[in-house]
């Protein structure tokens, strides 16, 4: 029910949560402290603008917009609002005002677009993505990559690597070298694997509710 | 055309002042005019590495605040009458200055000189940000040790974020035996994790100590192999294509001659 008060889009230009405009604030807000509770492994650290649609707000709501982001760690990098007094609001909180996007992009299935990212992901640099995500690089050690549908990396990974971080376990993970200290698929998390290096390529995949790393020749995606 | 270029580490004591003192004095040694920059305020000491410290009246900030113009604070070298320093203040700290302050000096520097070399304070805060904020180009220090490598690597993020381009790298203080025996990275594995290009590789050499003690940089003692490797990476930066010696140059034949007596016993004893 959470999933028709709220959902998420976007991530080149950030990631966005459009918030349902119709139905009654208590609810909303009800629905994206649940949504945030159970995507907290793709939310946590993130930086997301707000889109409120045709609803005004005061200040209270918008307080208790704010304190639900905060207590799940999330910077409020903007809000979004066709309403002038939602705007003047989040203005007045020192909250930035954005653009609503010009063409509503409706119900189109975000997961189905893959991001294509072509650099070296560096230490201190998170890369989020609602999708699917290749990158053509190496995931440097003290990295993190995050995405809410499969990743695949041309290139070696060393950094934290999150795959179907809103909980959907049926993801995999793919890599010409994969030595993540840490690797989460949905709900199930793996800590690096001993001293030893890998350098052929694998996947990793959750088979009966443990991750199972596996030689990219012989594994079959479930 | 002059170049405004920065030197910078993320981790402190890799060898970023000496990168600034020993290139800024190769480039003149090349007949370029160069001004070297202190952007290390409250903690400077490019000038007691060039052995200009009881030469300081007036420094960046005073600069930047308007107590003095740039030329009365520009220190003339020992040596070289086109090398200058501008000193950093010590009793001040790094918000004295911010970034517009470091873009509006590096373009005053860039109307007199050649080149123009920033030294970075360590760190990824507002005295590094300042460092870079007038910088055309980036040049990052790391020493081949794990932290140094990984602090390396933050700061080639932050430095592409800022649109600098691509910086380019100076591998400091290798100790090629330790890398032939596995105990220290090598250049290839340093490059293989930071993935940018390769414009200088100095070896360990304990004449730095004593030139820094002295206040005579490296370049300028023939007989310094960390010195000819600045001289190198000067030439590199002018524009002269100079090859990376490899690490059987930079072993040198005293260590050779040492190698082969080290192995002679066992070999004798079988």
């Amino acid at each position: 029910m959470a999933t028709n008060l709220l959902a998420i889009k976007g991530s080149r230009d950030g990631l966005r949560l459009v918030l349902d405009a119709a139905a009654p604030w208590d609810a909303v807000v009800q629905g994206l402290e649940a949504q945030l509770e159970r995507g907290s492994a793709f939310f946590h650290g993130a930086r997301i603008t707000v889109e409120l649609g045709e609803r005004d707000i005061g200040d209270d709501e918008l307080g208790q917009m704010l304190a639900v982001l905060r207590r799940h760690r999330i910077e409020a990098a903007g809000l979004a609002s066709r309403s002038r007094s939602s705007r003047d609001t989040a203005r007045s909180a020192g909250v930035a005002v954005r653009a609503m996007p010009r063409v509503p992009t409706g119900d189109r299935d975000d997961r189905n677009d893959a991001w294509l990212v072509r650099r070296t992901i560096r230490s201190g640099q998170v890369v989020r993505h609602h999708g699917n995500l290749t990158i053509v690089g190496d995931i440097n050690a003290g990295s993190e990559v995050v995405a809410s549908g499969s990743i695949i990396v041309w290139g070696r990974v060393r950094g934290v690597v999150h795959a179907g971080a809103l909980g959907d376990s049926s993801c995999f993970i793919g890599a010409l070298s994969l030595n993540p200290p840490r690797l989460g698929i949905g709900d199930v998390l793996s800590v690096a694997r001993g001293d030893r290096s890998r350098s052929h390529p694998e996947v990793a995949q959750v088979i009966d509710g443990a991750i199972v790393f596996g030689a990219w020749e012989t594994t079959r995606l479930r | 055309m002059s170049r405004v270029i920065t030197i910078t580490s993320g981790k402190g004591g890799v060898g970023k002042t000496t990168s600034t003192a020993n290139l800024g004095t190769a480039l003149a040694m090349q007949g370029a005019k160069v001004a070297v920059v202190d952007a290390d305020i409250g903690l400077r000491n490019l000038d007691v590495v060039m052995g200009l410290e009881n030469r300081i009246v007036y420094d960046l900030v005073d600069v930047v605040e308007g107590r003095c113009r740039l030329r009365q604070a520009l220190i003339k070298d020992k040596h070289f009458s086109d090398l200058y320093l501008l000193p950093a203040a010590q009793t001040r700290d790094k918000d004295a200055v911010g970034p517009d302050d470091m873009i509006a000096l590096a373009n005053q520097l860039r109307t007199e000189f050649d080149y123009v070399i920033i030294d970075s304070p360590a760190g990824i805060e507002g005295g590094f940000r300042n460092a870079i904020a007038g910088a055309d180009e980036v040049l990052i220090v790391t020493t081949p040790e794990v932290s140094a490598v990984r602090d390396a690597d933050r700061i080639i993020g932050l430095v592409e974020a800022a649109e600098k381009g691509s910086p380019q790298l100076i591998i400091n203080r290798i100790k090629p035996r330790m890398v032939n025996r596995g105990d220290m990275m090598s250049t290839e594995d340093v490059l293989q994790i930071l993935a940018i290009d390769l414009i200088g590789a100095i070896p360990d050499d304990e004449t730095i100590v004593t030139s820094t003690n002295r206040g005579e940089v490296a370049v300028l003692d023939r007989a310094s192999r960390a010195g000819r490797a600045f001289s190198d990476v000067a030439r590199r930066i002018a524009g002269e294509q100079v090859p990376m010696p490899t690490l059987e140059d930079e072993q040198g034949v005293f260590d050779r001659l040492f190698g082969m007596l080290a192995r002679r016993p066992r070999g004798s004893e079988r």
